[in-house]
């Protein structure tokens, strides 16, 4: 006998449906039993009690759908919940259904799946590069999200990778969207022209959302991992992913996402984009336009100017495109509404890249900018808990993360520090990202909301008015309907803006007074 | 612009003057759920023909296939018009006020006596298969297994606060949160009956009301949010008004009476009216 699972996350059915929907699950011929429940701790209980509890039942909370399957084998079990499936949506799905197939190994993993040619690792770091090395040798492409493996592993790794003509994506690689699928934390985005070598995750999927906006779209998204781009790893992998999409046919512009190479590595790149026959758009955070326009790249300064250009690089009319001006008069009532003691930014990101951003773009006007991935050791804090002037703070960090989860999938550290920083009568702007997309918090905006009309009202009480800016990072396509967290965001009070770049400017044009 | 033909005093002052933003929690076929933003509580719009119920309002539509509402979609009150999205308004003018008051325990108990072994009766021959009682037996093991915990354990509670041990009734009250098939389980709904009677008025356990508010304490953690503001709203003595017309029925009305509003309540859900119904009888033969 085989059991297989789904939970199906805040689904509310009607009791009369459940209960129809469960009688006829169980009568289906192949069933040997089928439960679909809520799923709350007492109905785990029972299920515990009948001998079918499973991590993913113990997982799932009360408002969840739990709908468990018993049948003679894997492959009934696969068909009833296709059953089940068209009984609960009522219509025929085709895409649903496959359910997953477990392997012990990469090597019975590869004996199973043989037309397979690529392999995600995310176990611990100790172990990682075993296994990257195993998947490498049975000449799969690695995406490897584990952190903690050895520059040495790194290098050795890539080595290899490039050896055999193989992606070695990370270690510590987040995003990556490979054939239109997006893989461990990524967006929904249109398949299009435009392929993406990115060092830092959430900067490239900002960069993927906002071609996505434009009307474009991504052939493929080559995470590097954090440290490619350092001297020791030489930018392997970002000079083999430039070749890769330089090779491939249906991709038309390149762009790269990164922030600054060290000076081997950036000569490097720069040389590969001044011999590619392809336009290479450059979003270097914080990086130097006149090195990369001298290699015949396009240089971007921010996310939304690198995805304007790759798209009107690969062919769309400008004149139709909605650039998203700021919205200037709204910069002209947030000031006015400011007292004369409220000077500060705090930036609260989940984001790194886009906290980088943000950051980078108050630098451009201020200098007291802190920060706890400020390059510079000057301005980097020396506690990452008490906020100094305009302070950004990457809540991704391993200062944050270190026995936690990202907080794009656990938000409660930054709410914390949000409720701290709100007290702060000399902060004028709070200003943070809400990352949607694959692998991310089912409801981020949800998740802040009640801290953010809290904090405001405080504010209010006091006499002063608290800015809040959020930015939604995510596209019509994501799962968790980004219409309706712009929606939740303004209920609350907080200017939504349209993009990271937009975010960081209008965070700095708030408190920029009298200009 | 949809018009609200009945609803929940309390809502609708809320609508009428003060700001209400939330937005849509769920959405059924002929209900929607609202989560507040301020408190985080679930309202409910409901189609005509649903009972009033608290913070629920009743709606001059049939249903809302065709309103296209999803879930995320804000909802937000201003000039007496709550507004879900740009999809529906609904004006408060003409609206008829409902509050719910339960009836006082009558003085005298032989008509109560009376009407309680006919609905036991009624609900054996009409209820709808509920996992309480112990005669139900389906042959499925997860089905048999959640009919002997929830039989179990409400003969537990029962007996304790027959026996005035509150703390381990509170203990057997909150082994039922969550348990049982259906979108409201049906230890929930066992509870609301049994705490619907608890809040009536010269009920010789109208002072345990703090015994109410002790599981609901509980339950946030146990069940689902549609649920929970069921049992929160039970606990303090605010139920659907077809199951406060049944209490009505049940002190005083005639045979005839009983069983039209008992038809109404064992109407709720699949299970959900049985359950209410079964807790509503163990609440009342506790003071018989």
């Amino acid at each position: 006998m085989t059991v297989q699972v789904l939970v199906k996350p805040n689904t509310y059915i009607d009791s009369v449906s459940l209960m129809s929907l469960s009688t006829k699950a169980n009568q289906i011929e192949i069933v040997e039993q089928a439960i679909i429940a809520m799923g709350t701790e007492m109905n785990k209980e029972v299920i515990r009690n009948v001998g079918l509890m499973t991590p993913e039942v113990e997982s799932a909370k009360t408002s969840d759908l739990v709908i468990i399957v018993k049948a003679a084998s894997e492959e009934l079990c696969e068909g009833a919940f296709e059953s089940i499936n068209d009984l609960l949506t009522k219509k025929k799905d085709s895409s649903k259904g496959k359910s997953e197939v477990k392997y012990s190994t990469i090597t019975s993993a590869v004996n199973g799946t043989p037309e397979a040619n690529l392999a995600i690792i995310a176990v611990n770091g100790s172990y990682a590069p075993r296994e990257a090395r195993k998947a490498l040798e049975n000449n799969l492409h690695v995406m490897l999200f584990s952190d903690n493996v050895s520059i040495e592993d790194e290098i050795e790794l890539k080595t290899l990778a490039q050896e055999k003509g193989l992606l070695m994506m990370g270690p510590d690689c987040g995003t990556a969207i490979i054939g239109n699928v997006a893989l461990c934390f990524a967006n929904a985005v249109r398949k299009g022209n435009i392929g993406i070598v990115g060092a830092s995750g959430t900067g490239s999927q900002e960069v993927t959302v906002r071609i996505h906006e434009f009307g474009g779209g991504i052939t493929q998204l080559i995470g590097t991992g954090g440290r490619d781009l350092s001297e020791e790893v030489g930018g392997i992998m970002m000079l083999a992913g430039i070749k890769a999409l330089e090779e491939d046919d249906a991709t038309k512009v390149i762009v790269l996402v990164s922030k600054p190479p060290a000076p081997s590595v950036e000569e490097k790149v720069l040389a590969q984009i001044k011999q590619c026959k392809k336009p290479v758009v450059v979003w270097f955070v914080g990086g130097n336009e006149e090195k990369v326009t001298q290699a015949g790249g396009y240089f971007a300064k921010m996310s939304k100017e690198a995805a304007l250009k790759a798209v009107l690089l690969a062919g769309a009319d400008e004149s139709k495109l909605n650039k998203r001006a700021l919205n200037l008069p709204l910069i002209e009532e947030v000031r006015a509404k400011l007292n004369p003691q409220q000077k500060y930014i705090r930036g609260l990101f989940s984001g790194g890249t886009l906290c980088d951003e943000a950051m980078h773009i108050a630098m451009e006007k201020f200098d007291n900018v802190y920060s706890n991935i400020q390059r510079d050791p000057e301005y980097r804090l020396k506690d990452v808990r008490v906020s100094q002037d305009h302070t950004f703070i990457d809540f991704g960090d391993d200062q944050f993360t270190q026995g936690k989860p990202h907080p794009m999938i656990d938000p409660s550290t930054r709410i914390e520090r949000f409720i701290q920083e709100a007290k702060d009568p000399s902060v004028a702007v709070i200003v943070m990202d809400f990352v949607l997309g694959f692998g991310a918090h089912e409801d981020p905006v949800g998740a802040m909301l009640p801290a953010i009309i809290e904090a405001k009202q405080a504010a209010e009480d006091e006499g002063r008015h608290l800015e809040i800016i959020g930015y939604i990072l995510g596209t019509e396509l994501d799962s968790q309907n980004i219409e309706g967290q712009i929606n939740k965001l303004l209920a609350s009070g907080a200017t939504h803006a349209s993009s990271s770049q937009n975010a960081g400017l209008l965070a700095r044009e708030f408190v920029v007074k009298g200009e | 612009m949809r018009f609200a033909k009945s609803g929940d005093g309390d809502f609708i002052q809320r609508i009428i003057h003060h700001k209400f933003h939330g937005f849509v929690h769920s959405t059924f076929n002929r209900t929607i759920n609202i989560q507040c933003l301020d408190r985080g509580d679930l309202y409910t719009i409901a189609c005509k023909g649903i009972d009033n119920a608290p913070n629920t309002l009743i709606i001059d539509l049939e249903h809302f296939e065709e309103a296209e509402i999803r879930v995320n979609d804000i909802v937000s009150s201003g000039h007496s018009v709550l507004s879900i999205a740009n999809k529906m308004s609904i004006t408060m003018n003409g609206v008829k006020r409902w509050d719910c008051k339960l009836p006082k325990y009558p003085s005298e108990a032989d008509v109560l006596i009376m009407n309680v072994s006919t609905m036991k009766q009624y609900i054996k021959l009409h209820g709808n298969n509920s996992r309480i009682e112990r005669a139900f037996k389906s042959g499925n093991p997860f089905d048999d297994e959640m009919s002997r915990m929830l039989h179990e354990r409400t003969q537990l509670l029962v007996s304790e606060l027959q026996n005035k041990r509150i703390s381990t009734a509170i203990t057997h009250a909150a082994s039922l949160i969550g348990l049982g098939p259906g979108l409201t389980p049906a230890g929930d709904d066992f509870l609301v009956g049994l705490f619907t009677v608890m809040g009536i008025e010269n009920h010789q356990y109208f002072s345990h009301q703090s015994f109410c508010e002790e599981v609901v304490l509980h339950a946030k953690a146990l069940t689902n949010d549609i649920s929970y503001m069921a049992l929160a709203k039970a606990a303090g003595g605010q139920v659907r008004e077809s199951i406060s017309d049944l209490m009505e029925a049940l002190f005083r009305g005639s045979e005839e009476e009983l069983l039209l509003a008992l038809d109404r309540v064992l109407a709720i859900g699949s299970t959900s009216g049985t359950d209410i119904a079964l807790g509503i009888v163990a609440g009342l033969e506790m003071n018989m």
